[in-house]
């Protein structure tokens, strides 16, 4: 008994673009993210996530939720974890 | 005689960032009379989270004063956050206002979580099917309360807190499809009636911290991605502000 989805795959249903758009989506609506601000684009067999996150095990976790997205391509994961320096001088209005 | 602000946002906080956020305080009352903090406490919106972020900002030497943010509803427990929030002694502004005392000045704060829609001339309307309206609906009515708000105080000096931006400006970096997404001029024209010394926002990670109403209220856009420091403290001094 399959466990895949029972629809109809279309032709082109894995184009990159739509590829991209899953992977985002998946992103920002899997628990293990929701992250609504990583950029992914695809080249050829090529996964590329770009952003920032607040700490390193949310960096893995968002290339682990596109590895699970999109099986087969290989993921570089180039989002940073977001660098919090000491308050600066303070601005006067 | 000046009042100084600090304000944050876009914090996310989680039990993976516990204590973390807490040391970037220390010494806060000597660099600033109250904190903002601009929404996205959490990243899910759980209980759990929120008393992460209630233990965070709890019995700082400064009143803290708070907006809850679109990752705070996502577990549909923002009430309860509110409360956690509360309980640990920090305000919550929920379309309405509240007035720190700062030496001899008063300071009106007036906000909530705000939303999106759009900008002038590129924005949706309260047009077609009844999830369109009641999208802008939402944000129109939240602008009426923020103009009644601030109608109604009579302060010193007058700051907005908002998760969701009044301008564009503060977007710069975003992509365009988005910004109906990020805020809504409505947020802004509410303000520019009335007069306000600073509108403090989040949400947009991708966008610039410095912007301006069409009405001249500076814009300050403190999502921590943008800040890139603990806390941006902004001094307010002058001429009063009431109308």
């Amino acid at each position: 008994m399959s466990h895949e989805a029972p629809h109809h795959v279309a032709p082109g249903h894995d184009a990159p673009h739509y590829l991209a758009a899953r992977v985002q989506r998946a992103l920002a609506e899997d628990e293990r993210t929701y992250e609504l601000g990583i950029r992914v684009d695809i080249r050829g067999d090529q996964l590329f996530l770009r952003g920032q996150v607040e700490c390193d095990e949310r960096r893995r976790l968002v290339a682990a939720v596109a590895e699970d997205t999109a099986p087969g391509l290989r993921v570089h994961n180039e989002v940073t974890v977001v660098e919090v320096r000491e308050p600066g001088e303070e601005e006067a209005l | 005689m000046r009042i100084r602000v600090a304000a944050v946002g876009d914090v996310h906080l989680g039990e993976d960032l516990r204590g973390r956020y807490r040391r970037r305080l220390d010494g806060i009352e000597e660099r600033a009379d109250v904190l903002l903090i601009a929404g996205d406490l959490t990243r899910h919106g759980t209980p759990e989270e929120g008393r992460v972020v209630a233990d965070e900002f709890r019995d700082l030497p400064i009143p803290v004063v708070t907006v809850l943010g679109n990752h705070d509803y996502q577990s549909d427990a923002e009430d309860e956050i509110v409360a956690l929030l509360r309980d640990a002694g920090i305000r919550v502004l929920q379309d309405d206002s509240t007035v720190i005392q700062c030496g001899d000045l008063r300071l009106g704060v007036v906000g909530g979580k705000g939303f999106g829609g759009g900008f002038a001339g590129k924005c949706a309307s309260e047009f077609g099917e009844p999830q369109m309206k009641a999208f802008v609906r939402h944000t129109r009515e939240i602008s009426e309360l923020w103009h009644k708000a601030l109608k109604g105080l009579n302060t010193e000096h007058r700051v907005v807190l908002s998760h969701y931006s009044p301008v564009k400006d503060t977007l710069a970096g975003e992509p365009l499809e988005i910004y109906p997404f990020l805020g809504s001029y409505l947020l802004a024209e509410a303000v520019d009636a009335e007069g306000a010394d600073l509108f403090i926002h989040g949400h947009a990670h991708s966008g610039v911290e410095k912007g301006l109403t069409p009405g001249g209220v500076r814009v300050r856009n403190v999502a921590l991605p943008v800040l890139r420091r603990a806390y941006a403290v902004y001094s307010l001094s002058g001429e009063e502000t009431e109308s």
